[in-house]
């Protein structure tokens, strides 16, 4: 490609500067990028997985086809690459001052006794101010929730809460005002209006077209091509020593992407739009699911992570999974032949073939997933037990549907669960035995008995098998019980 | 010189952290920081996978190859390669054999983080693998010990518990936890001339960073400077272990001449670094009908890891804390500490105190449960008081607070209220016939414990500090002691005792970067004593510099002004003033020093303090002291098990409730208040922010930070992902924390007492709560009783034990499902 159909450098906004990034830098991960070549140290690393918030920084972006303003949301720095902050204004913990003077959230952190290390300051503070560029003053379980990314060793959060709580927006600090004026907007959307392609010195490139038909085709031409969403995981195994891929893909450059469209019969969720803006976008079609994401990751991962970019990582313990499998989701994808863009829909329960296994074929990726808005869906419960209640990946889960005809027999069972098997599974044995059935305590009985035959739970870091069994059998008595009235606070 | 116990100024106020500006704005300079410059090096480790074996090759050659690699080090460039805080049995580098997985056997500088991962992955290891111990019971049967048997005994236990009306015996596992400070370990090092080298480290002990780098060069110890700016967090975690990471970046640096610069990540650094030392505690304990513990015998183990580090200290205090708040008349306590195939395990916030005090706290809940009675009743039949205040140990328990502390808090906690809400509504759940709908899905637990902490190093020369005041010109004062600033606020509080001795206001004051140039031969800011040992040198170097300032203005308001030094001494026309004319004590007395100002006593005379800095000056007067601090009256005979092993105790009490999900077995603490002793605290901001996080980063080790090993001891859960420090959510939601009223502690500095470990033990109290609503499960199903009788719950109860506690029968089910 020539100079004119395409950039060699990313775009985006630091603390209000312009700043362009190409070559080896944009390969780098954000907070090393920060640290080493912005110098800007502020931004800490501590676990390089996005776990902790230490790296915590502040993004405000939206696609180029969208009206509407950006807003600043948090997000992890330390496991995604320059190259994603394409076309984003991004604020870090050296732009929160103004003419010396400190902004709501690091004066209260300062007086309250906030602060003992300060190894997590930073990252407590931006997450902080990205809440009150949103909300003009937080209550402790508001700030809690905002929060729930950072880890301290320190305080015991509760002289943070206290700060959190005598924090009051202000309009001279406002980020959006001082960062995310017309001239920084109109600007930087002129800076991107060409495709990106980037290079680094050992052979890699990163492509982010802003067509879906030249994703297509760089997936075509390249083989090993390696999907980019938030790099939630490929980041941590970057960090954790495996080097990036040859060829990396991003599709964040294609707006139409970012889209959650809905029907009456369906949400179609596209491959860009993240689990932030779909847990808003389900809140009243399917609240259930919307409350899950409330316990689903940090908001820090959630303003970047997507549905599809979980589903494609195919984790055994991938929390949205079981209930895409239980609400017969449909997986779009789409890749290049024969000169054209072949589009075709996949049944969820045929996409995973083992572990971390799909039913993509060469060049072929994920472009959306279409959620049925059927009874079956909107009556799937949601299970997810772990060690530590929030923020903690599951020992195991679960999305569990099932419907009864007038007369009372089981018409319908949808039951999926994960972290019992190399993948996320539906029990189709155990819906076959219950359909057609009035619940009983016997049934109930039985069907513990082939569930618990059906399942293979392993032994690891977050539990024994047994203990994964006990839960499984305790999450399903407890489904049927309450969706029977079978009734027991006698 | 004795201390003041009363102030003229109130600086008890809640300044806020000295550093706080900074760790708001991002400006704090921690190790990683600091500017690189030309040609540092990134400096990384290549660990042991293996738990025991001779290495029989170790092959380096492909990775010098690697491009950017400046140098490799391995055993054979360590000058002398051993260290250790009590004992020197440990390789800097292993040679010929290995002891636990993680243990480093060569070490990479390159350019690059780059060539230095390719560098690591390059190198290759042949082991021959030799028998491990992996647990302690094992390793009692090989006997893999480390250090000898210790025993500390009063009266006669074996006579008290066979005639005891009521006993109970059983074993205690408690596991390790990590650290996980946020700023990982870390140093920066820089070859300066003549062979000498500048290291900054994060580390809690410079003294021993500096000493242990000298070793591995081969230097004086003259030849070594460490500086520590801060910490981002240690807890016992860098008192030790920091000092092997220093002086890697050292060895590159003297091989390569370049700057190196070594960061562990957050998975290496859990992997190669020890942890909280895991116990098991057998006991037997005889106790009549009322609940008064009559004879306690406890046999404690721990697991050292491969080397010795401090675990033989941290044993010994595991030892004096297995009273507690409780005074037992008959007591044989035994300590041994096991040789095990891990990472040699160290020094963690409490070191030993909280194991020992697990153990008792927890038979107090098993006691209460075969009594029917409630455990808090059993606490107050038990605790120290006048008559009943002789320790184990033969120290007595002066200026007691316990009994105090326990009314007041079963007050203001609505203890006994609760009690019944808690009863009422447990019996309601437990007696559904099932736990699947939400009314009935959570029990509740309740629980009281408290805490005795003996502050002072057990090991009596540790009990010293220095420190270096020099005031300056223009009337600031820069202060350096031993002490490392890692958010315990130590540098604060020195600070504050500073100016509140000089009449200055804080912005006067600079407390400075630790470092071995200033300060040598300091002890590890451990123990709870920074604020203890340095600020009490620092007060003594701040009298000293006041005595003499004092005399000076007492004798100018007295001097015609034109005969001032600072109108003669350019000229020399007026002779100096003789400062030892008048008695220092004369001097104080007739002097006020408050406001920058300095007062004499029923004259109108004052002078700014900054402008009687300059009179001294130009009268050559020395502006600048070291002030040495030894802690009086300490002699504990570790042989004997008998003596004065304390300064003083920091007490305090505290009341948890949990409610666990009988589904799933998850924990959530509902609600925590805390009642402390700390004296007369220096800054009450700075002390209850100790209270609030020693409390909460306690609650992780008893309930959800669990370390899992594969079969070579090396550490699965090695990364926040699957290692669970509580979160914000975990927090109690409603958390009391107040200070009892105590001017008396009179023989510390200032009155005050330490606070920095003494509420971690506090956290026992949310594992206490989870026995007693375990308890009351037991009450109802014979079978749980007749679990929880054979099985002590295990700390940390995580979800999976707490609900195996609760639903024994239905994994006894699974269990035996094939994996």
């Amino acid at each position: 490609m020539s100079d004119k159909t395409s950039r060699h450098h990313v775009a985006f906004y630091l603390n209000g500067e312009l700043t362009r990034v190409q070559g080896d830098d944009a390969f780098m991960m954000l907070a090393e990028w920060l640290r080493k070549r912005a110098l800007r140290t502020g931004t800490k690393i501590v676990c390089a997985e996005g776990d902790c918030g230490a790296c915590t920084i502040l993004r405000a972006f939206e696609p180029t086809n969208s009206s509407k303003k950006p807003t600043f949301m948090s997000m992890n720095s330390c496991i995604a690459t320059v190259a994603q902050m394409d076309g984003s204004h991004l604020v870090t913990v050296e732009g929160l001052e103004v003419n010396g003077e400190l902004a709501p959230a690091q004066a209260a952190m300062r007086v309250c006794h906030g602060s003992q290390c300060g190894y997590c300051t930073p990252g407590f503070v931006m997450a902080l101010s990205g809440a009150l560029e949103v909300k003009t003053h937080l209550d402790r379980k508001t700030a809690a929730n905002y929060t729930t990314g950072n880890l301290c060793r320190c305080t015991g959060y509760s002289p943070i809460l206290d700060a959190a709580e005598k924090a009051k927006a202000s309009e001279t600090h406002n980020l959006s005002k001082r960062y995310l004026t017309n001239q920084n907007l109109q600007q930087l959307k002129k800076e991107i209006k060409l495709p990106v392609l980037l290079s680094d010195t050992q052979g890699r490139l990163f492509s982010a077209p802003m067509r879906l038909q030249d994703a297509c085709k760089f997936c075509a031409k390249h083989k090993d091509t390696r999907m980019v969403a938030a790099t939630t995981d490929l980041g941590v195994q970057t960090n954790k020593g495996r080097p990036l891929p040859k060829h990396l893909l991003s599709l964040q450059n294609i707006p139409e992407l970012y889209e959650i469209s809905t029907s009456k019969t369906s949400l179609v969720v596209g491959a860009r739009a993240s689990l932030s803006r779909l847990r808003k976008a389900t809140e009243k079609r399917i609240p259930e699911f919307s409350k899950f994401l409330d316990l689903f990751a940090s908001p820090q991962i959630k303003n970047v992570a997507t549905l599809v970019g979980n589903l494609a990582n195919a984790s055994p313990i991938g929390d949205t999974i079981p209930f895409l499998l239980a609400s017969d989701a449909v997986v779009h994808a789409a890749k290049f032949s024969a000169g054209k863009v072949i589009k075709r829909k996949i049944p969820i329960t045929e996409f995973f073939l083992g572990y971390k296994k799909l039913s993509l074929k060469a060049g072929e990726f994920i472009t959306a997933v279409e959620i049925p808005l059927t009874s079956q869906t909107t009556s799937i419960k949601l299970f997810k037990t772990s060690q530590r209640k929030d923020l903690d990946i599951s020992a195991v889960s679960a999305a569990l549907s099932i419907e009864t005809s007038k007369s009372g027999d089981i018409k319908n069972a949808a039951l999926a669960f994960g972290g019992i098997a190399a993948t996320p599974v539906r029990i189709h044995k155990l819906e076959t035995f219950l359909v057609g059935k009035p619940m009983t305590q016997k049934l109930l009985d039985r069907a513990l008995d082939l569930l618990n035959d059906e399942i293979h739970p392993i032994s690891d870091v977050r539990g024994t098998g047994a203990f994964r069994r006990v839960l499984v059998h305790q999450l399903f008595s407890k489904y049927i019980h309450e969706h029977f009235a079978m009734g027991g606070s006698a | 010189m004795t201390t003041p116990t009363k102030s003229h100024q109130d600086t008890s106020a809640s300044l806020p952290h000295d550093s706080s500006l900074t760790h708001v704005t991002g400006q704090s300079e921690y190790v990683d920081d600091r500017t690189m410059l030309p040609g540092e090096l990134f400096v990384g480790c290549f660990y042991s996978k293996v738990a025991h074996a001779e290495i029989k090759k170790l092959d380096v050659s492909k990775a010098s190859q690697v491009a950017g690699v400046a140098c490799i080090v391995t055993a054979k460039d360590v000058h002398h390669n051993a260290w250790g805080p009590i004992f020197q049995d440990q390789p800097i580098i292993a040679d010929k054999v290995t002891w636990f997985a993680g243990e480093v056997l060569a070490v990479v500088g390159a350019s690059s983080p780059e060539s230095l991962r390719e560098a690591l992955n390059a190198i290759s290891v042949e082991y021959k693998p030799l028998p491990s111990v992996m647990n302690i019971t094992d390793a009692i049967a090989k006997k893999s010990f480390i250090g000898s048997e210790r025993f500390i005994r009063r009266g006669n236990a074996d006579q008290a518990l066979t005639s005891a009306p009521n006993r109970l015996s059983g074993k205690l596992v408690i596991q390790g936890a990590d650290h996980f400070y946020l700023e990982n370990q870390g140093a920066v090092a820089y070859p300066k001339e003549q062979g000498q080298m500048e290291v900054h480290s994060s580390t809690q002990h410079p003294t021993e960073t500096q000493h242990t780098v000298a070793h591995a060069l081969g230097v004086n110890f003259s030849d070594v400077v460490c500086v520590v700016k801060r910490l981002g967090g240690g807890f016992g975690g860098k008192e030790s272990q920091a000092s092997p990471i220093a002086a890697y970046a050292a060895l590159v640096a003297a091989k390569a001449r370049r700057p190196a610069r070594i960061v562990l990540t957050k998975d290496d650094d859990m992997i190669m670094t020890g942890k909280r030392n895991p116990f098991e505690i057998h006991y037997e304990v005889g106790f009549d009908g009322k609940g008064k513990i009559l004879a306690l015998r406890s046999r404690l183990y721990s697991d050292g890891g491969a080397y010795a580090d401090l675990s033989t200290a941290i044993m010994e205090r595991a030892m004096l804390h297995s009273d507690n708040a409780y005074y037992i008349p008959h007591v044989e306590v035994i300590g041994q500490v096991c040789k095990l195939n891990y990472h040699p395990h160290t020094a963690f916030r409490g070191f030993g105190g909280p194991k020992g005090v697990a153990a008792i706290e927890g038979v107090i809940e098993d006691i209460a449960r075969e009594l029917k009675m409630d455990a808090l009743d059993i606490r107050k039949a038990n605790v120290y008081r006048a008559g009943w205040d002789v320790t184990h140990y033969g120290q007595t328990v002066e200026n007691n607070m316990l009994p105090l502390l326990f009314d007041e808090l079963e007050v203001s906690a609505d203890y006994r209220h609760r009690r019944q809400e808690i009863t009422a509504h447990n019996e309601k759940a437990l007696k559904a016939t099932n736990c699947f709908s939400e009314d009935v899905q959570y029990i509740r637990g309740l629980s009281m414990t408290a805490v005795k902490f003996g502050i002072s190093f057990t090991t009596r020369f540790l009990n010293q500090g220095n420190a270096l005041v020099n005031i300056h010109r223009d009337g600031s004062v820069q202060v350096s002691t031993g002490a490392v600033e890692m958010g315990q606020g130590v540098n604060t509080r020195i600070g504050m005792l500073v100016a509140e001795e000089l009449g200055l206001s804080m912005d006067k004051i600079r407390v400075m970067s630790t470092s071995t140039e200033k300060n040598a031969n300091t002890s590890p800011t451990a123990a709870s004593t920074g604020t203890d040992i340095n600020g009490a040198a620092a007060w003594i170097a701040a009298r000293r510099l006041k005595e003499r300032l004092a005399s000076l203005a007492l004798q100018l308001s007295h001097t015609w002004n034109d005969a001032w030094p600072s109108k003669t001494a350019g000229l020399g026309t007026a002779p100096e003033i003789d400062i030892k004319k008048i008695p220092y004590d004369e001097a104080l007395a007739k002097t006020t020093f408050e406001n920058n100002e300095v007062r004499v006593t029923g004259s109108n005379f004052k002078i700014a303090f900054a402008d009687l800095v300059v009179e001294a000056y130009l009268n050559r007067t020395s502006l600048g002291e070291y002030g040495f601090h030894k802690t009086e009256n300490l002699g504990f005979d570790k042989l004997k098990g008998q003596g004065q092993a304390f300064h003083y105790f920091t007490q305090g009490t505290a009341v948890s409730e949990v409610e666990i999900n009988r589904l799933t077995g998850e924990i959530k603490v509902r609600r925590v208040d805390i009642l402390m002793d700390l004296g007369r605290p220096i800054n009450e901001g700075l002390d209850l922010g100790q209270v609030t996080g020693a409390f909460v980063q306690g609650m992780g080790w008893v309930t959800t930070e669990n370390l899992v090993y594969n079969k070579e001891g090396l550490l699965l859960s090695h990364s926040p992902s699957t290692y669970k420090i509580p979160s914000v959510q975990d927090t109690p939601r409603i958390f009391n924390v107040k200070l009892a009223h105590n001017n008396d502690n009179v023989v510390n500095i200032r009155g005050t007492k330490a606070v920095g470990e003494p509420p971690l033990l506090l956290s026992l109290s949310v594992w206490t709560a989870v026995k007693d609503a375990i308890r009351y499960a037991s009450e109802i199903d014979k079978s749980i009783m007749d679990f929880n009788r054979q099985h002590s719950l295990t700390i940390p109860a995580t979800a999976e034990r707490t609900l195996r506690h609760l639903s024994p029968a239905l994994f006894a089910r699974f269990e035996s499902v094939k994996e």
